[in-house]
């Protein structure tokens, strides 16, 4: 049986008056890929907030990785980022005046050292060692979120977290992106949250579940082929 | 009061020694406690057993030799570093064993007590009674005894990521070691070292003269005697000793920052690779922490030898004229008492030209005159001070039994007659030696020899 690599009981987070996130119970296997679904404000990207310890939650128990994260500091929630959590957000967040080279190595200067031929390869293998100069404003949005695929990689993390990383991508750029997730996943054995609207994107993941209104509603595993 | 405010720089101090030394090795916290502790207690009692018994120069003549003799031996320490991080199989876990072994650690605490408890203890004037005087040693003693449990308590809560290497251990100590000997001047070695590079300097450019590699002749254009000249002034000294002074500590963080990083190639995964490396390296930079305490104890060593916190006796020349025979005289009691042990400085003006001299009584009882320049430095005149005279220029301690004797220096002696009334000497003379003395030590620059 795996080990589970997110459990939580009872979170809950709230915004002022605002629940967002409603006593949520939920266990997440190591290696899973796990698909969040919901409508606009269901609480998809307050949940993943959480469980990649860029926000703290209002009450419950949440642990990643056998630790719970409600014990921790700034600096230590820093560290967690740095070291256990990959992101790959929507909007890229790349440095528009680094290249793509250098936006990788950031995150390295930030999680230790930077190391350009590991960068480089990185690059590599998700196809763009020929782009390796180009900032990211020379680049498709397919190809801006594979240099994204790996800066997050680059760390190697336990666990990436997708905030509809393929939202605004057209459907051969966002096959291409979920493809090389697939296959970076069995290399690297990461487990994968990803949040989207999309049913399609859903369904590459090993189990969907439903939010909504901070509420998990519903949830669907993905039938074993053969 | 002077001596309590003397002496909190030095627990200071003292407190920080102890707190490196705990944190320096680690393996021995007791041993090294107690033996630091008794370190302490009994440089303070030695000193004070010493002074009693002998004389006042004796106990401070050791702490003196104590102190110099580690800086000597954090030369040897520091280019040993430096070879270390230059060569791979150099056996550094040895060094290691001996700093942590019993010997090094405790003996070495002990030393360092010893040391540091002599210096608190020699900043006691000497002039108080017996009772004030074992009240004052017992306290201070006491005062260091407890700083060695202050330092254990604050170096259990000190970041355990601040290291002290093998070699920048003795760095820190010996740095702190010297700030706490600068506070006397006496004890102070700064000055001497300047001293002794301003001299050496000075000596080696006369070999070359005399040797005619640098001929002394007359088609040398002053311009160049300008730029030798430089050679002979006391800011060559004061940077020639600059250099020696921080030099073992600049090498030791050197031998630091050489300090081959951690072989990471067999580990497969780049972010573990890369993790293990940024830790070498931070805790390297960590590591450089401690020397650059060093140098700032150093600095401050420097520092106050420079610029002493003592008060010199240094009156306003008298006048004085010639007789009709060109003779000057100088009464035994008359505006000033020439019998009171210190020294007492006139001015004698002859044709635009200016003398100064000073008549002092030794503590042997006897008088003497002398100029007040001497036949090295520019002539900035002596004051006086803790049983010594200081040279302004070259900040040369003279002890008043050896003020009239000629050399090095001392203030040139001048030849005169003493009287049952007082001292009579012959101006003509006394110009005469003045323009010798001061023709030659500004020979080149005006800025002095």
């Amino acid at each position: 049986m795996a080990s589970m690599i997110i459990e939580t009981a009872g979170l809950t987070k709230s915004y002022g008056e605002i629940r967002a996130l409603k006593p949520l119970d939920l266990t997440v296997p190591e290696g899973e890929w796990l698909s969040v679904m919901g409508h606009s404000g269901s609480g998809k990207s307050t949940l993943l907030n959480l469980v990649g310890g860029l926000d703290r939650p209002t009450a419950g128990m949440l642990k990643v990785g056998g630790e719970d994260l409600l014990g921790r500091d700034e600096d230590g929630l820093a560290r967690f980022r740095r070291e256990f959590v990959g992101i790959i957000f929507q909007q890229h967040h790349l440095i528009p005046y680094l290249n793509a080279l250098e936006n990788v190595m950031l995150a390295q200067y930030f999680h230790s050292v930077p190391d350009e031929a590991e960068a480089r390869s990185a690059l590599e293998r998700v196809g763009l060692g020929h782009r390796l100069k180009n900032r990211p404003g020379e680049l498709s949005g397919g190809e801006q979120q594979r240099v994204c695929i790996a800066r997050a990689i680059i760390n190697s993390p336990r666990l990436l977290l997708g905030d509809e990383p393929t939202g605004n991508l057209d459907h051969g750029s966002t096959t291409m992106v979920l493809e090389l997730l697939r296959e970076l996943r069995v290399e690297e054995r990461f487990t994968i949250i990803m949040v989207t609207h999309n049913q399609e994107v859903a369904a590459w993941g090993d189990r969907t579940i439903y939010l909504d209104d901070g509420v998990l509603v519903r949830e669907e595993k993905k039938l074993v082929e053969g | 009061m002077q001596f309590v405010f003397k002496l909190i720089p030095q627990l200071i101090a003292w407190t920080i020694m102890v707190l490196l030394l705990l944190r320096g090795i680690p393996g021995r916290r007791r041993g090294v406690s107690l033996w630091a502790a008794g370190g302490f207690t009994m440089g303070v009692v030695g000193y004070a057993l010493l002074a009693r018994l002998a004389s006042g120069t004796v106990p401070l003549g050791i702490i003196r030799c104590a102190v110099g003799g580690s800086f000597f031996l954090l030369w040897v320490v520091a280019v040993a570093a430096v070879y270390r991080s230059t060569v791979r199989d150099f056996p550094l876990v040895r060094v290691e064993r001996f700093v942590e072994s019993p010997f090094c650690a405790w003996g070495g605490g002990a030393i360092v007590g010893m040391v540091a408890g002599g210096i608190s203890a020699s900043l006691f004037p000497g002039s108080e009674s017996g009772t004030v005087r074992f009240l004052v040693f017992s306290t201070l003693a006491l005062a260091g005894v407890l700083l060695v449990v202050v330092a254990r308590k604050v170096e259990w809560r000190l970041a355990p990521s601040i290291g002290v290497t093998p070699s920048s251990l003795p760095a820190v100590l010996v740095a702190l070691l010297l700030f706490s000997s600068s506070s006397s001047l006496v004890l102070d070695l700064f000055s001497p070292l300047s001293m002794k590079v301003m001299k050496g300097t000075h000596d080696f450019v006369h070999q070359f003269m005399e040797s005619i590699l640098i001929p002394d002749h007359i088609f040398i254009r002053p311009a160049i005697w300008g730029y030798i000249g430089f050679l002979f002034g006391k800011e060559v000294g004061f940077w020639g000793g600059m250099v020696i002074w921080f030099f073992p500590v600049i090498l030791i963080s050197l031998a630091i920052y050489l300090e081959p990083l951690p072989s990471v190639a067999q580990i497969r995964q780049g972010a573990q690779r890369r993790r293990l490396l940024a830790a070498a390296i931070s805790k390297k930079r960590r590591t450089l922490v401690i020397p650059a305490i060093a140098l700032a104890a150093l600095a401050g060593a420097a520092y106050r030898s420079s610029f002493p916190n003592v008060e010199y006796w240094d009156p306003k020349p008298l006048s004085v004229t010639a007789t009709p025979a060109g003779e000057l005289f100088i009464p035994r009691k008359g505006e000033v008492d020439l019998e009171d042990g210190r020294l007492h400085k006139y001015l004698y003006k002859q044709g635009g030209k200016e003398v100064r001299f000073f008549v002092l009584m030794t503590p042997a009882g006897k008088l003497t005159v002398v100029l007040d320049a001497c036949a090295i430095c520019k002539p900035d005149g002596y004051g006086q001070t803790e049983g010594m005279v200081l040279c302004y220029y070259c900040k040369t301690l003279i002890p008043l039994d050896t003020v009239g004797k000629p050399g090095g220096c001392n203030p040139v002696p001048v030849s005169f007659l003493e009287r049952e009334d007082g001292v009579r000497l012959d101006a003509l003379t006394l110009v005469n030696s003045w323009n010798r003395t001061v023709q030659t030590t500004t020979k080149s620059s005006g800025e002095g020899k």
